[in-house]
């Protein structure tokens, strides 16, 4: 079947089976960003913005996002520019293997894009989803929280 | 610190902008025209005999180009440690998860489909699962044919298998006497620990691309050891080194799970019968059932202490289970040199006996055996303590290495801020002073030496036209950093930025020889080398800027990107100007340099007289703050303290995300994690089942960098990276007696073991 997604801001007609899901058409798109890293939404590699929330792409179906506003890590940077928070992940060393890190960016790009003053307990609820292996997620804390107090002040 | 210097400083990742926006390729991405994608038939059973496997059905289905099994791939044995598997069973299978078959197919769909048409018919044997049974005359065999295996090149030099047993290593280490001792000794302190396996939980799962072309073999993979895995395919599918090419694609992770083949043989199996691109990446449960976990150990342990506290003696037996084969030796021998812990110990013996049951096997993980050994002896060193009457804090000191000790492999002691480390952490963690109910406090000593045998990295560095530099090292990064790290050296050496310095890693076609990415030695041994070509570097560039200038060498001096006369003010030629001469009508630069060997590299100022000499042991401290639940058993943290003697700090952002992240991953190692298995079969492969640390369960953490520079290391530097995570759980065995007064022997310390204990000894309390 045919859809139109509409990706970072660009509608694309793909042609996808009916089945198919979202991080695999997103990776077959040349988006390789979102990673799958267990196909049972238990790790949150593969979580891209679905109109503005956090999702797990790797059991949406491409077919359910049609209509829908898709921002994945590649949309972030602006003319090759960094966005703040992904600057802030590397100022605190936020990322080691760096694998879990797009969809780590996503799912906190989506809580401070609805809340500008999370408090620590809030930063932790809204990364429960997303896995990481390497850092202990301290540093992964900070740089959401200094990226919600830099969007405060702006 | 000097602030135009590159060292102690935290530079970002020099390879992180990629990797924020997503475009870092890793093993999973790698994508060539006509690629194909492979999937693996495994054994569902954990012990039989193959009679027969009827791959016509799976052949006729559309898009399928290729199913293959033993008979279309090379018969012979290979192995990380010893040669002991082949790429398909041939005639049995050996635990649940034993490759049986492979596909290629036009998607991954068609691949998976073709994979369940396979038919396998198998003759079930008797298996085993418990490594102590099968070490029990009668116990079925998982090798029968162990006499006529040979180990891995010079991997394995001391390997000692008992034929006829599923006992496929055994190696004792010793010094002195130590029944005599031990007899002598006023206390004699025996128990038994054990520990599960574990697995690696890599966010990124093993995936592997391999190409044929003029028969050539390139394979791309996420592998932390580019150049051991080379030779391995090279003698796996009779083709000369040069012919065969293995680049480290992004690791997603590797802790050890990703040092030897694991998809790599099946990708160029497929690829040769194909003649096109072959990719295979294995699923999450495939990961937790088929690829590898952590070495588990039964720990059996006998000290011998003096009524004033010193300890005497102590003996060690590790029963390791290797499942269905022997990766496991690694660690089973680490455990051998470090197991004795970080303290003076007079007489020692240490057995180490490795053994294949029909299960998952075993591969090092962070620590390599050094974490079944710690939690055996800090869990002890609390309880004897405790029967002394002493602090376990005061115990630890008064045993603990210094500067001057000979420790367990035979070298004298030196550069060591172990007993620092230790009053560091008591100190951050309020070590004695009044805690609530239910909240105890505990402590642990960690030391690991990097291994050393047969461990060499060599380095290039080259200068660019523009007077940029340009550094090549064998070594995988694999999240640690190691590329930050090695530019900073780099950048220091050469007197120029860390931004002007570029740097390529583990592509086994143009980067120097390095025995890869594992045991905490990159920034050390990967490090020295960098050091010591960069070093070259700038001497051949002074050479040329002599000829150039016409002044004496000695006369010369290297400042931001210009070489100066010391004598004459003003004078000054850029690197540009020196570079654009020397690729004129000079000569390039090529700067090279090696470490490692037997600790005997340029510039060493020690040498370790040891037999293995083992330049860079790390040390360190561990301390938690818990809570306990009495009526739950869980256990909540509530602080952990890890001080850290890695040397010198090369950069503080990401020795310090190696700390906390290790601390993490020791806490899962102390409070969660577990492979479970029954008959043979993982019955937790997945992340809901399997759980590891998330971010709702993280402590405060506090890291401590406790600074003994190691005059053999790159500007002091030790490294880090496994001592992390290795004290987390005896300390929090240690806390938990602190709160409750019970002793728990085996991991993880999950509700159900932590309640069981408290019954046990509540009754015990009562019969008394």
């Amino acid at each position: 079947m045919r859809v139109e997604l509409q990706i970072n801001g660009e509608k694309s007609l793909v042609e996808i089976k009916p089945a198919a899901l979202l991080l695999d058409v997103l990776r077959e798109l040349g988006l390789q960003g979102a990673k799958r890293g267990c196909e049972t939404s238990h790790c949150g590699a593969c979580t891209v913005l679905v109109n503005g929330e956090a999702a797990h792409s790797c059991v949406v179906l491409a077919a359910r996002a049609t209509g829908k506003e898709i921002t994945t890590i590649e949309g972030l940077a602006q003319d090759g520019d960094l966005d703040d928070l992904q600057k802030l992940f590397l100022k605190f060393g936020a990322l080691q293997c760096g694998y879990c890190t797009p969809g780590m960016i996503m799912a906190a790009k989506a809580l401070v894009d609805r809340n500008k003053n999370p408090t620590l307990e809030e930063v932790r609820t809204a990364l429960d989803g997303n896995l990481c292996r390497c850092t202990g997620y301290t540093s992964i804390f900070k740089a959401v929280l200094a990226y919600a107090e830099l969007h405060r002040k702006e | 610190m000097n602030m135009s210097s590159a060292i102690g400083r935290p530079i970002e990742r020099v390879d992180g902008r990629e990797m924020v926006s997503g475009r870092a390729v890793y093993g999973v991405d790698v994508k060539l025209p006509g690629m194909l994608w492979g999937k693996v038939l495994r054994s569902p059973i954990p012990h039989g005999r193959l009679v027969h496997i009827d791959v016509e059905k799976a052949k006729k289905i559309p898009g399928v180009r290729a199913v293959i099994t033993s008979k279309d791939v090379p018969a012979k044995r290979f192995g990380f440690a010893i040669k002991d598997e082949t790429i398909f069973a041939v005639d049995k299978v050996r635990y649940v998860g034993d490759a049986v078959a492979a596909v290629a197919a036009v998607d991954e769909d068609t691949a998976e489909e073709a994979i369940g048409l396979i038919d396998v018919e198998y003759e079930e044997l008797p298996a085993v699962f418990d490594p102590e049974e099968a070490c029990l005359d009668g116990a079925p065999l998982v090798h029968e044919e162990m006499g006529t295996y040979e180990p891995n090149r010079g991997r394995s030099p001391t390997w000692k298998p008992i034929l006829g047993t599923n006992i496929i290593h055994q190696a004792v280490h010793a010094r002195g006497n130590v029944e005599e001792a031990l007899a002598k000794s006023d206390f004699v302190f025996e128990d038994t620990f054990r520990t599960n396996q574990i697995h690696h939980c890599y966010m990124e799962p093993h995936a592997a691309v391999a190409q044929v072309e003029s028969g050539k073999i390139t394979v791309w993979s996420c592998a932390q050891e580019v150049f051991p895995i080379r030779s391995i395919l090279a003698d796996l599918f009779g083709v000369p080194e040069s012919r065969i090419r293995v680049v480290a694609t992004k690791v997603g992770g590797g802790f050890g799970g990703k040092i030897a083949p694991r998809l790599e043989p099946y990708a160029i199996a497929l690829a040769l019968k194909t003649s096109r691109p072959v990719k295979i990446v294995m699923t999450r449960p495939e990961e937790f059932s088929a690829a590898a976990g952590s070495a588990p150990a039964v720990v059996y342990i006998k000290t011998g202490v003096q009524k004033d506290g010193t300890l005497k003696a102590r003996e060690m037996k590790f029963i390791w289970d290797t499942g269905a084969y022997s990766e496991g030796l690694p660690p089973s021998n680490r455990a051998l040199k470090d197991g004795i812990g970080g303290y003076r110990t007079p007489d020692f013996r240490i057995t180490s006996t490795l053994v294949y049951t029909n299960k998952l096997r075993a591969t090092p993980l962070r620590g390599l055996g050094v974490p079944e050994a710690t939690w055996a002896v800090e869990s002890q060193m609390d309880m004897i303590a405790h029967k002394l009457g002493m602090d376990p804090l005061e115990f630890r000191l008064k045993n603990a290495l210094e500067e001057g000790d000979i420790n367990s492999v035979g070298d004298v002691v030196h550069s060591i801020g172990l007993k620092q480390c230790l009053h560091e952490v008591a100190k951050e963690i309020g070590w004695g002073k009044p805690k609530k109910k239910d909240v105890g406090r505990g402590l642990a000593l960690i030391t690991k030496s990097p291994t050393t045998t047969g461990s060499i990295s060599g380095a290039y560095v080259h200068f660019n036209e523009d007077g940029s530099a340009q550094v090549l090292v064998g070594a995988s990064e694999i999240g640690q950093g190691s590329l930050t790290a090695l530019s900073q050296i780099a950048a220091e050496e050469l007197g120029i930025p860390v931004d002007s310095v570029g740097i390529v890693a583990a592509d086994t076609a143009v980067c120097p020889f390095d025995q890869g990415t594992f045991s905490s030695r990159v920034t050390l041994y990967t490090g020295m080398a960098v050091k010591a070509a960069a070093a070259e570097a700038k001497k051949q560039l002074l050479e040329i800027a002599s000829q150039i200038t016409e002044i004496p060498e000695q006369d010369l001096e290297v400042d931001q990107q210009k070489i100066i006369s010391k004598k004459h003010q003003g004078l000054c030629i850029s690197f540009k100007e020196v570079m654009e001469r020397a690729h004129t009508n000079m000569k390039p630069i090529l700067g090279k340099g090696w470490a490692g060997g037997k600790g005997d590299w340029p510039g060493l100022p020690h040498k370790l007289k040891g037999k293995e000499p083992t330049p860079g042991s790390k040390y360190g401290a561990q301390a938690v703050e818990l809570e306990v639940d009495k009526e739950t058993g869980v256990v909540k943290i509530l602080k952990m303290v890890s001080a850290h003697d890695a040397g010198c700090t090369i950069n503080p952002l990401t020795l310090d995300g190696q700390i906390v992240g290790g601390a993490v991953m020791g806490m899962g190692y102390a409070l969660y994690e577990r492979i479970q298995f029954e008959d043979g079969r993982v019955t937790n492969p997945s992340f809901m089942d399997y759980k590891i640390p998330s971010s709702h369960e993280i402590p405060e953490i506090v890291p401590i960098r406790v600074e003994v520079p190691l005059p053999e290391g790159p500007f002091g530097a030790k490294g880090a990276g496994e001592l992390a995570g290795l004290g987390v759980a005896p300390a929090v065995a240690n806390a938990i007696f602190d709160a409750l007064k019970v002793r728990i022997k085996e991991l993880p310390l999950d509700p159900e073991t932590v309640l069981a204990a408290i019954e046990r000894h509540d009754k015990s309390n009562v019969a008394i």
